[in-house]
């Protein structure tokens, strides 16, 4: 499961061996009918809080993404 | 106009492009109306077929009452009753021993638009709109409810409104909330400018009825066809048939057959069982006919034609054997037979049921009994006037006798079917109830009736949805229909040329895909104007899928003629009451399928002229879309008479009435008679009825956008309509709300240079297909052999041609929970504990995905990346969705998708891929033209030829591919392109604008004249490499060059080495799971012609399943191996204790060792029974191996050998062994 030798003790197969981030994260989307942004943590209904739309977009990453250009 | 045609003397080609009004119409879509409203017309067969199952249809009410196919349904079904009582034998028919009499039947039905469900209480907007349903995969479907009633005995009407699901909605239909949406409000709704709708959306994808050719309605067609004498003795190849059409659209078909005796019968199917009764006992039962109306009613006073009168004879005197009289008679008789298979309610009489067949099954478009009696009648005559050779057969496959079976007809009878089902199911459910015995029946229970209407499923809406997504009938009737599935296609939008051509394809039926005579794919002349002649594939489906021409309308309204027969009889027609017509004089006037009057010959011609005067000049409210078929008398023709059809699905199409000049909309009926001239040039005086109102207007949307497709020989053409839709365009323009699983893109999308005027009248602008390139026609680098075209690298570097393609991935964790609908959720979209999203030594994975477990938008993405992670709740652990594609790939969008009530967490994601599609060598390129090539170099631009201006250019292809194709359309094309692009001018391609005096080369050469150029269109060139000028003059110009979908990097496939198959130990096959390219018989064979052995051992079996195996020298076989352990030395085992020859490994033949131990008892044995015992194994089959081929003999003692074969050979001896059959190797 984990590719960073070492960091998981391989006879721990539970994976009791927690790392810190609470997996709660709240995240940035978008509505798909109304634009709005909405925060959305993990295991929360996914629904618009403006208009009560039931689809939702990822945001564009903030990464730098470098394209080939040839 | 609503077929989009116009007047010819507005066809002035603007030589623009319209650039800036374009601009501006996509910045700001119409607020009222739209942009190209001509889409929105050519899909209105589907949408108005689908609005006319409603009683707010908005169609116009015709002779109705204006009510939906589904309230005429829902009477069509009628009641259906259960007794209580146990109807004792002996009981006579009648009220009495049945007990208490339970009826049910439907009220009305309604649909509601789709919405959001009552469970979600905070969605602002409550309706739903398709492009939601694309984006979330699900149905786009609106609540369906039935109100059902029920009476007991004569008590009070009782009713309850009874759910039936959600049933799928046609888009853009009454039904939709898109429904009369103007441009800017359907942008705002994620739908493209031009929505035109006539699609359902099932599961995300769009889905769509197609059209399917059935016979003409109400109209008796005669045939021969030989398998009608397979029907039983005395049956002959003759017969007369007819599709009759309810006022609902369900149909039924009746066949009237003719014995060798001179008897007919009439033939009829129910519930998929055809039965088969004298056509006599239905002319009695229909009116009670004395023996002399019929008579008279069939000879019509020509008592001379003895042909006729013998065969009546026949006729009423092979009927006396029934000894039936009266119509009542009949009725009872008929009622009788049948009250087993109809599943009436048990107190009707049999004379009720023999006037409920005769209503339902006999003629059914029409009312009165009295109607279908003369239509009978008529039927008769047909029928003998065929089997005389009066008149000749019809052909069925004419579309002349044909019609459209529409997607709302369809589904309004499918619809009708499961209502009645459900029905029947409740009526059945209480009969069996009733004969249990069960306590809890209680018919003034009121709660027992209803809890039985609960139990029933009434889940409509899902086999609705079902039947879309599948296109399967799921029908105890069958519908009257040759077919069970293929009803339904996916609207594919791999490019908008494709998708359009889609709402105009027409069937022809599965049944005839599979007949083995070409007759049914016969390109006939009926067809002209209605079915294009150059858009049909070829190939398997060539000429049973056809694309309506661009002008063809299916009738959708229906008309008002009540007023029709009247008319005519006060204009000359003989009333079809009245008692005395001489048949030899008359001939008769059917309107419908309905006897109307009998009128002599130059009446007839007289009337038929009349009321096209009045319906083109919209007198006497005749309406336009009457078709007047009149049939002349002909020695052995067609079967005269004065034909009227007036009912939706016909096939129709406008041309110009010379008489008047005014618009004429004609059938394909019709059309048969008439002399329509193509162009007002060609019009003869006193027989020219009708003009065109443009040349062009026989040809397909598609096949009208090939540019000077006059000047292509004409397989050409249909090449074309065929790569046009294979295209790399552009698909939508609302591209950022589709899901489709596969989408191709042109990012370099240009507008022709070159284009007919429908162009501009489609809208084409707003989905370019393909890039203007610069072409030259010479051979140069050797590279453009055979069809291969050459790049020019900098034109690529440039971005021509460059493509994106689209993909789909859906993560579902309900599937990969395993469909477990449990309320508590085990998969979370996310990291778990295990996962180290910081510091130093964070998780892989973390480049790709973010905190939330999706993919970064922007990421690329490589084969095996993850795309998404979750986390078991029950074990902890965070597992990992890969991308499966096999090339690099760019996340796109990544959707959450909510569920129907917007109240449960994210379970579900859909992830777009974006895939670049450089042009590479291999992929393939076309012009309009059916000349279709491989990219074989990109050639560096310093070596590419250039002309005298410097020009080089962007494609080259070879000279080669003229001649023999002949496609002088492309040269034009060219040396119009070249023209048009010097002059800015937008170059009118219409197809039959040039004549012999006044041709193309001249118009264009002029411009190329004008332009600085030669007037042909050649240029002198220099090599690339030399710099010394060619030869010859070069062809070149600018010609649109398609980019079509199929490239190399999804078709190339190579293997060394890779799976093999387990049982066989062969390659696998399939690109998909890296298998091999077969190396069949044919390969073989060459092969073996070219005495190349060694190659053949090579690709059959080194790199096959090449196997060791052993082989015992003693009985040959392959199979027999043993192994004993020999690391403890030899065993000795046995009395004797001998040591058991084995080979140095332990191996040894178990065959022959068995067969060794067996021999001392075996000769105990023949001792004491003094006969010889059999000896070992005997094989059957022997096969020789020269001691060359033994790989390892073994050296110290034991009896096998080592030799190289087949694994599958190994398999297929043991296959046999299974059999009994032993196989032997004989090794020397």
């Amino acid at each position: 499961m984990n590719s960073a030798p070492g960091t998981n003790n391989p006879s721990n197969p539970a994976g009791t061996q927690h790392f810190a981030p609470p997996v709660r994260q709240e995240m940035e989307y978008l509505c798909a009918d109304c634009g709005a942004k909405n925060e959305i943590r993990s295991r929360e209904p996914i629904r618009c809080r403006e208009c009560g739309h039931r689809i939702m977009y990822k945001k564009r990453t903030k990464r730098m993404v470098q394209f080939e250009a040839r | 106009m609503p077929d989009g045609s116009f007047p010819r003397t507005e066809v002035k080609i603007k030589d623009t492009f319209d650039t800036i009004q374009r601009e501006k119409n996509f910045k700001n879509p119409p607020q009222k109306g739209h942009s190209v409203p001509i889409l929105n017309e050519f899909v209105t067969p589907h949408l108005e077929s689908f609005n006319a199952l409603f009683d707010d249809s908005g169609l116009p009410a015709g002779d109705g009452d204006g009510r939906g196919l589904l309230s005429l349904g829902l009477k069509d079904i009628g009641e259906r009753v259960v007794f209580d009582g146990r109807g004792e034998i002996g009981s006579v028919s009648g009220q009495r021993g049945w007990g208490n009499r339970l009826s049910f039947w439907y009220e009305s039905v309604s649909v509601a638009r789709p919405m959001v469900p009552e469970k979600d209480q905070q969605a602002r907007e409550r309706r739903v709109f398709p492009s939601e349903a694309r984006e979330r995969l699900t149905s786009y479907r609106g609540r369906m409810s039935v109100k059902l009633c029920w009476r007991l005995n004569d008590n009070p009407i009782e009713s309850e409104t009874r759910d039936c699901g959600l049933l799928p909605i046609m888009v853009r239909s009454v039904r939709c909330n898109l429904r009369g949406m103007s441009s800017a409000e359907l942008v705002k709704h994620h739908e493209e400018p031009e929505e035109f709708g006539g699609y359902f959306v099932i599961n995300g994808n769009e889905r769509l009825i197609r059209y399917l050719i059935l016979p003409r309605r109400n109209h008796v067609i005669a045939l021969n066809r030989p398998s009608f004498t397979n029907r039983g003795p005395s049956y002959t190849p003759h017969a007369v048939q007819i599709r009759c059409v309810r006022s609902d659209q369900t149909a039924v078909t009746n066949t009237l057959h003719y014995l060798s005796n001179g008897n007919a019968m009439f033939r009829f199917s129910w519930r998929k069982q055809e039965y088969v009764i004298p056509i006599m006992l239905i002319l009695k039962a229909l009116v009670g006919a004395s023996d002399k109306e019929i008579f008279e009613g069939i000879i019509m006073q020509d008592y001379e034609n003895t042909f006729m009168t013998d065969r009546v004879e026949l006729l009423l005197r092979s009927f006396k054997m029934y000894s039936l009289c009266t119509g009542d008679q009949c009725l009872e008789y008929l009622g009788n037979k049948f009250r087993v298979v109809l599943n009436m309610p048990e107190d009707w009489t049999n004379k009720a049921l023999g006037v409920w067949i005769i209503q339902k099954l006999v003629l059914v478009h029409l009312e009165t009994p009295r109607d279908k009696f003369r239509m009978l009648l008529f039927m008769l005559q047909k029928l003998f006037s065929v089997v005389s050779k009066s008149c000749t057969v019809d052909n069925p496959d004419s579309p002349q006798h044909q019609e459209v079976l529409l997607p709302g007809s369809l589904y309004g009878m499918i619809l009708k079917e499961r209502l009645e089902e459900a029905l029947t199911s409740i009526q059945r459910t209480i009969a069996i109830d009733v004969s249990r015995g069960e306590g809890s029946v209680d018919f003034f229970d009121k709660r027992y009736i209803k809890k039985v209407i609960a139990r029933t499923s009434y889940d409509i809406g899902a086999k609705m949805a079902n039947f879309l997504a599948t296109g399967n009938l799921v029908s105890p009737t069958g519908l009257d229909l040759q077919q069970a599935s293929g009803f339904t296609i996916v609207a594919e939008k791999l490019n908008w040329m494709r998708y359009i051509s889609h709402f105009r394809s027409i069937h022809r039926g599965a049944f005839f895909a599979e007949l083995k005579t070409t007759t049914v794919r016969k390109l006939l002349p009926e067809a002209w104007g209605f079915l294009c002649p150059v858009h049909t594939p070829d190939g398997t489906p060539c000429g049973l899928l056809n694309h309506l021409s661009r002008t063809c309308r299916i009738v959708t309204a229906p008309l008002a003629v009540a007023h029709i027969p009247a008319l005519l009889a006060a204009h000359g027609m003989t009333q079809a009451f009245s008692p005395y017509i001489d048949g030899r004089r008359n001939l008769c006037v059917q309107l419908d399928g309905r006897v109307i009057g009998w009128a002599p010959p130059q009446t007839l011609k007289q009337l038929a002229s009349n009321l096209r005067i009045w319906k083109t000049e919209g007198k006497h409210q005749v309406p336009l879309d009457l078709e007047i078929g009149y049939v002349p008398t002909s020695h052995g023709g067609q079967y005269p008479g004065l034909y009227l059809f007036s009912t939706r699905a016909r096939m129709m199409r406008p041309v110009k009435y010379l008489a008047n000049g005014r618009d004429d909309q004609i059938g394909s009926f019709e059309q048969v008679y008439m002399d329509i001239a193509c162009t007002p040039e060609e019009i003869e005086p006193n027989v020219s009825t009708h003009v065109e109102h443009s040349p062009t207007s026989f040809l397909s949307i598609l096949a009208n956008l090939t540019p000077f497709s006059d000047f292509n020989q004409s397989p050409r053409n249909i090449y074309q309509c065929q790569m046009g839709k294979q295209t790399m365009g552009t698909p939508a323009t609302a591209l950022q709300h589709r899901t489709d699983n596969k989408l191709y893109r042109l990012q370099t999308g240009q507008t022709p240079l070159v284009r007919p005027a429908l162009h501009n009248t489609y809208g084409m602008d707003s989905f370019p297909n393909g890039t203007n390139a610069i072409v030259a026609v010479i051979s140069y680098t050797g590279y453009d052999m055979e069809d291969a075209m050459i790049l020019n690298k900098s034109a690529h570097e440039r971005g021509f041609a460059y493509g994106t393609v689209y993909k789909s991935q859906t993560v579902d964790l309900k599937d990969i929970q395993g469909g477990r609908s449990t309320s508590n959720l085990n998969l979370h979209f996310g990291f778990g504990y295990d996962i180290r999203t910081e510091g130093e030594k964070q998780h892989s994975c973390c480049a790709f995905l973010d905190l939330d477990g999706l993919p970064f938008v922007g990421t690329k993405l490589s084969p095996g990346d993850p795309v998404a992670a979750y986390v078991d709740d029950t074990s902890g652990r965070t597992k990992f969705v890969k991308y499966k594609g096999d090339e690099i790939a760019y996340v796109d969008t990544v959707r959450l998708l909510g569920s129907d009530a917007g109240d449960s967490e994210l379970q579900k994601v859909h992830i777009t891929l974006r895939i670049t599609r450089a042009p590479v060598i291999g992929d393939k390129f076309s012009s309009r033209h059916g000349q279709k090539g491989v990219c074989s170099q990109k050639w560096p631009t310093v070596d590419m030829p250039f002309t005298e201006s410097g020009m080089q250019p962007d494609v080259i292809i070879n000279p080669h591919a003229f001649p023999s194709r002949m496609t002088i359309g492309m040269l034009v094309e060219s040396m119009a392109g070249k023209a048009g692009a010097m002059h800015g001018l937008a170059q009118d391609a219409t197809p039959f604008q040039f004549t012999e005096e006044d041709t193309a080369v001249d118009y264009f050469g002029d411009q190329l004249l004008a332009a600085g150029y030669n007037y042909y269109g050649h240029e002198p060139m220099y090599s690339g490499i030399t710099g010394q000028e060619f030869a010859a003059d070069i062809y070149i110009g600018v010609v649109y060059y398609q980019r079509l979908r199929h490239m190399v990097l999804d078709k190339f496939q190579v293997r060394t080495t890779g799976p093999v198959d387990p049982l066989t130990r062969q390659p696998v096959k399939g690109r998909k799971r890296a298998g091999g390219i077969r190396f069949g018989e044919m390969e073989r064979d060459a092969l073996i012609a070219h005495g190349t052995s060694f190659l053949l051992q090579d690709r059959l079996m080194n790199c096959s399943d090449y196997s060791t195996a052993w082989v015992c020298r003693t009985c040959g076989s392959l199979i027999s191996l043993g192994y004993d352990d020999v690391t403890l030395g030899e065993q000795y085992i046995g009395p004797n204790a001998t040591p058991k020859p084995t080979g140095p490994g332990g191996e040894y033949c178990r065959v022959c060792r068995a067969a060794a131990e067996d021999e001392s008892s075996r000769a105990r044995k023949a001792l004491e029974t003094g006969q010889n015992g059999v000896k070992g194994v005997h094989s059957d089959l022997k096969v020789a191996i020269p001691s060359q081929h033994v790989l390892g003999r073994s050296s110290k003692g034991g009896d096998l050998d080592i030799v190289a074969i087949p694994y599958v050979f190994r398999y297929l001896c043991a296959e046999l062994a299974a059999m009994g059959i032993a196989i032997s190797l004989e090794v020397q």
